[in-house]
């Protein structure tokens, strides 16, 4: 049952039955969002309280300009980021980005090989992997990125190649094991 | 130590957008925060009727669900003749009651088998059967003075504690299947008939019927 215009009303006049039929249709994918920039289950799982908190309080706001989908995607992105920075992990992580160091080679990183790319993905700095989560998954700009971070466009890039690199070894193995990858036949699976 | 193309991280990646994933949190977490802050300011629970649905055509249909099938189960547990043989033979005060929602059962059939230009118009037939089932449960309730005892008692106490049960099922099963067209029918038809049945209970003796 889609979420259409009579639910947003009744939505915005505080109807909680319209309410979680949009909870319903959008969580999958506002709440993957979520996950994928917070990395921690658990710290997502209260932002996501709050991503959800927000955005039937900006209910009312919605003009229908974008499907809302997408305007509630930028509110759960905006959020989200608010949060983190609260927790003190974004102040680090702009440092961090600028720096160009954001991404440390740790000693166990070495042998480590992630079972999943969201396992991957949380071996990467919270700003490499936020790049990564915005560009290559959420279909973020760099000058976008750099907006929502507080980059530059070029240090978003320089975080990308190198959450990518990082991300190509430590899902390597997934090439000769994973049924997923290798099930695309031969011409797929190219000697690494 | 070997690496992945960059290819191949870019079909991992596309079926990580693509993958299908559970919300992190229970509607019931999310709507208590809600009603904390009063952004939840009506309840499914608090409309009796209305039930958990707000499209008006689901509770129209289960209108007319209660309709046709409360009256003939209603009939049949309390011994009463059926709609199509009370006229000639029931009591007065049923008899006319009889023949009111026999006439508004085959109104409503009438109804449904016709074509429908467009949903509006079907919701409008469905908005009035509502109205008529309605309007004819309160007439029985008030006009029939038959079947009334202590073993009809005992009948609608009996349905009205197995509603409950049904009433907990669908709301339970709607926990995880909000939008599921046939549960939230049976939710509304359960909802319906237990607030009917409810008030036969606290009705005197003297006055119960169906």
């Amino acid at each position: 049952m889609p979420f259409d215009q009579l639910d947003l009303k009744r939505a915005i006049a505080g109807d909680e039955r319209a309410m979680q039929r949009l909870w319903s249709q959008h969580a999958p994918h506002i709440d993957a969002v979520v996950r994928r920039l917070c990395g921690d289950p658990e710290v997502a799982a209260d932002v996501s309280q709050e991503v959800w908190m927000q955005i039937f309080r900006a209910l009312p706001s919605y003009r229908g300009d974008s499907q809302f989908g997408t305007w509630a995607h930028r509110i759960a992105v905006n959020r989200t980021l608010n949060a983190l920075r609260k927790i003190r992990r974004l102040a680090k992580l702009e440092v961090d980005i600028e720096d160009d160091s954001a991404i440390t080679e740790m000693e166990t990183d070495r042998t480590f090989m992630a079972e999943s790319i969201e396992q991957a993905m949380g071996r990467l700095s919270p700003g490499a992997r936020m790049v990564f989560v915005l560009h290559d998954i959420e279909g973020y700009t760099h000058g976008e990125i750099g907006e929502e971070l507080g980059i530059t466009p070029g240090g978003s890039k320089s975080q990308l190649f190198k959450a990518r690199a990082k991300l190509r070894k430590l899902l390597a193995h997934l090439v000769d094991e994973s049924p997923i990858v290798a099930g695309k036949g031969k011409g797929y699976v190219a000697p690494v | 130590m070997s690496h992945l193309s960059e290819e191949q991280l870019d079909q991992i990646i596309a079926e990580e957008r693509s993958r299908e994933q559970t919300p992190l949190n229970e509607w019931r977490t999310i709507a208590a925060r809600a009603r904390e802050e009063g952004l939840i300011r009506e309840t499914h629970s608090s409309r009796a009727w209305g039930g958990p649905s707000s499209q008006p055509w689901m509770q129209a249909a289960a209108a007319v669900l209660l309709l046709v099938g409360g009256i003939a189960i209603g009939r049949t547990t309390i011994g009463l003749p059926g709609a199509g043989q009370s006229v000639a033979s029931a009591p007065q005060a049923s008899g006319s009651m009889a023949a009111t929602t026999g006439s508004s059962a085959q109104s409503d059939v009438a109804r449904t088998n016709a074509s429908f230009a467009s949903i509006d118009d079907a919701s409008e037939a469905l908005r009035r059967a509502a109205d008529e089932y309605q309007r004819a449960s309160e007439f029985i309730a008030a006009n029939n003075a038959s079947g009334g005892g202590r073993d009809s008692a005992a009948i609608y106490s009996a349905r009205a504690a197995a509603l409950d049960q049904i009433v907990n099922a669908t709301e339970s099963a709607l926990q995880t299947a909000p939008h599921d067209p046939v549960i939230n029918q049976y939710y509304l038809a359960t909802m319906g008939a237990r607030v009917a049945t409810q008030q036969f209970v606290a009705r005197p003796v003297a006055l119960r019927g169906f």
